[in-house]
């Protein structure tokens, strides 16, 4: 079994084409959530190993739900997505305590292996 | 006897009211000096030149009908004793005029026992104006010496009625004047070089609630100047009777005034010097701005509010393509990612991801096309209003139907605009009117302008200031047209657009 992975994205559309890419490269996609309060539950009750969360959430910004996550369960990876590339995302991320910044464009299982591993 | 005549011809002409009045008065003078019976003026008033009494003054008892023929004959500028003083330009002297072959009136002359006769020329810089005639009972000959005092009495007398005559239109260009200043529309304020008002116009007199003779004789800056600004008024007028520049002088400026109330009211003032001999004096034309401003400001706010709609417009484009169409590719792209992954060891599985890839990939391109028609349908571009506004009917949320469209097409703005008018009206009607059973859309061409209507028969009660109302008056006010929201509570909604096709 591959690694255990949450998706918090508010676009069902990028959550299905996500979950096939990544589960395609051996990942194991535990669970899906389309905002941030539901993102926090699911972190505790599916016990992913990594949690991808997209910035734009409709309740609450991803960063702070990173940054939540971070408080309760620092040994969590996280890794911050968006289609937007703002400059800073990368930053704002890390200083989240995320793992880091993935661009959804960029987004595949090599990519995420790659930045959860660092 | 000629200085006794030029008395009299002066006081009489000065006396007159009018030009043929000074004739008359003249005629008098000269008759009763001369001891003529029958005095007449003859002045041309035809094309061709045609000679006719315009003023005759007789003696008591002289024969009607040589008056009555004196009145109504009309001589050619040759012709008769007139025209011969009219052609030469000479004084004429007839013996006796009953007897003379060349004269028109001689068998009337001969039954009202006139006799002697003589003509002059009345003269001014214009040249001959009227000939002066005069008939006495008994036949006199020719007096050379009378007959040179007649021509320098006639030349005096053409003066002296140019003079009347000039005097008298100054009257009628005060008349005009005064005429002007009444009607004008503009506030017409003079005042003399101490800021003392010696005019006010009954504009002005509405304006600022002062009747003119109360205003008159006041002081300028007490009366319309609000307090703050008067000393800034006074030092500006010290200054410029002292030599300095005039600062508002044939400027147009605007200014705040103040009326009798204490209401101040903004004004477009221009002051002029007016040319006139001795002390300097102003004349000021104001115009109450308040409405020309209100105007100004509606359509500077008008004008922020299409720019704000248009960049939040935007802004919604960007909006629905990032959380539309952008993550369902983004989607499908990790999807055909998946399927590349897996193609070798499971094609079966490949080929499912293919098919759903594809079959997203079509919702992408619905959603796709669905927002390109919310920003400007292609077919309202290629085919007009019509096959437009049947496509809006076909996807209506409410039952809809189209009562009239023109076939025709319209500039592309215009379409534009009357197609946003009903899309708005409907999804309104779609979304506020519950219990609406129908929306009903017409649209005419009515005297150069497209009629657009969209009426509801919901609860009625809409805003025409709510965001969406809003924003459409702004779109129609911008083509220079007119848009109105009827929607009397609980009889329906109608939204009726006028909108200029040129």
């Amino acid at each position: 079994m591959g690694r255990r992975v949450l998706i918090v994205d508010d676009h069902a559309g990028f959550r299905r084409g996500a979950a096939r890419a990544l589960a395609a490269e051996g990942w194991s996609v535990v669970g899906e959530a389309e905002d941030g309060e539901a993102g926090l539950r699911a972190a505790e009750s599916c016990d992913p190993d990594v949690v991808l969360l997209d910035v734009g959430l409709p309740d609450v910004s991803g960063i702070e739900v990173s940054r939540q996550l971070h408080e309760r369960a620092p040994e969590l990876a996280v890794v911050v997505i968006s289609t937007h590339e703002r400059e800073d995302y990368g930053e704002l991320a890390l200083a989240s305590g995320a793992r880091g910044f993935l661009s959804k464009l960029d987004l595949s299982g090599k990519a995420l292996e790659a930045l959860v591993d660092n | 006897m000629a200085e006794r005549i030029e008395q009299q011809v002066a006081r009489a002409v000065g006396s007159a009211a009018d030009a043929g009045d000074a004739y008359g008065r003249a005629l008098e003078a000269i008759a009763v000096a001369l001891g003529w019976r029958v005095a007449a003026a003859w002045e041309d008033g035809g094309d061709p030149p045609e000679l006719r009494c315009t003023a005759l003054w007789a003696a008591p008892g002289v024969d009607e009908d040589f008056l009555e023929l004196t009145r109504s004959i009309a001589l050619a500028a040759d012709e008769g004793l007139p025209g011969a003083v009219w052609s030469s330009g000479q004084a004429h002297w007839i013996a006796d005029a009953a007897r003379d072959e060349r004269l028109p009136r001689r068998a009337a002359a001969a039954a009202a026992g006139l006799h002697a006769a003589v003509g002059f020329p009345v003269r001014s810089e214009r040249g001959v104006v009227a000939v002066i005639e005069g008939f006495a009972t008994a036949a006199r000959e020719p007096d050379p010496g009378l007959l040179e005092r007649l021509e320098v009495v006639g030349a005096q007398l053409g003066q002296l009625i140019e003079r009347r005559r000039a005097e008298r239109s100054g009257d009628a260009a005060l008349r005009r004047h005064r005429a002007t200043l009444e009607a004008s529309l503009d506030c017409v304020i003079t005042m003399d070089h101490l800021g003392a008002v010696v005019e006010f116009n009954p504009a002005a007199e509405r304006t600022f609630g002062y009747a003119g003779e109360e205003a008159v004789g006041r002081e300028m800056a007490e009366l319309i100047v609000p307090p703050d600004l008067r000393e800034r008024h006074r030092a500006g007028l010290r200054r410029f009777l002292e030599g300095g520049d005039p600062t508002l002088l044939d400027r147009r400026i605007e200014i705040e005034a103040v009326r009798r109330d204490g209401s101040r009211f903004p004004v477009e003032l221009t002051i002029t010097r007016i040319d006139v001999p001795g002390e300097p004096v102003f004349t000021g034309h104001l115009r109450d701005i308040t409405e020309r401003l209100r105007v100004e400001r509606e359509l500077r706010e008008s004008r922020a509010r299409l720019v704000h709609a248009s960049d939040q417009a935007r802004r919604q484009v960007e909006r629905n393509l990032h959380d539309g169409a952008q993550q369902q590719l983004v989607g499908v792209a990790m999807t055909l990612e998946a399927a590349g992954a897996t193609l070798e060891r499971d094609p079966p599985g490949a080929r499912r991801l293919l098919d759903e890839a594809a079959a997203e990939l079509r919702e992408a391109i619905a959603a796709l096309r669905e927002l390109a028609r919310g920003i400007h349908p292609a077919v309202l571009t290629e085919g007009g209003l019509d096959p437009a506004l049947r496509g809006l009917v076909a996807r209506s949320a409410l039952p809809a139907r189209i009562e009239a469209v023109p076939a025709a097409r319209f500039p592309a703005t215009v379409e534009a605009v009357a197609y946003f008018v009903v899309a708005e009206g409907m999804t309104n009607a779609a979304r506020h009117a519950s219990g609406a059973a129908v929306v009903v859309i017409a649209v005419r061409e009515d005297g150069g302008s497209l009629v657009v209507e969209v009426r509801d028969d919901g609860p009625g009660g809409a805003r025409a200031d709510g965001g969406g109302l809003r924003g459409l008056d702004d779109r129609v006010a911008a083509l220079g047209g007119r848009f109105a929201v009827e929607s009397p509570a609980g009889a329906g909604t109608l939204l009726r657009a006028e909108i200029p096709c040129a």
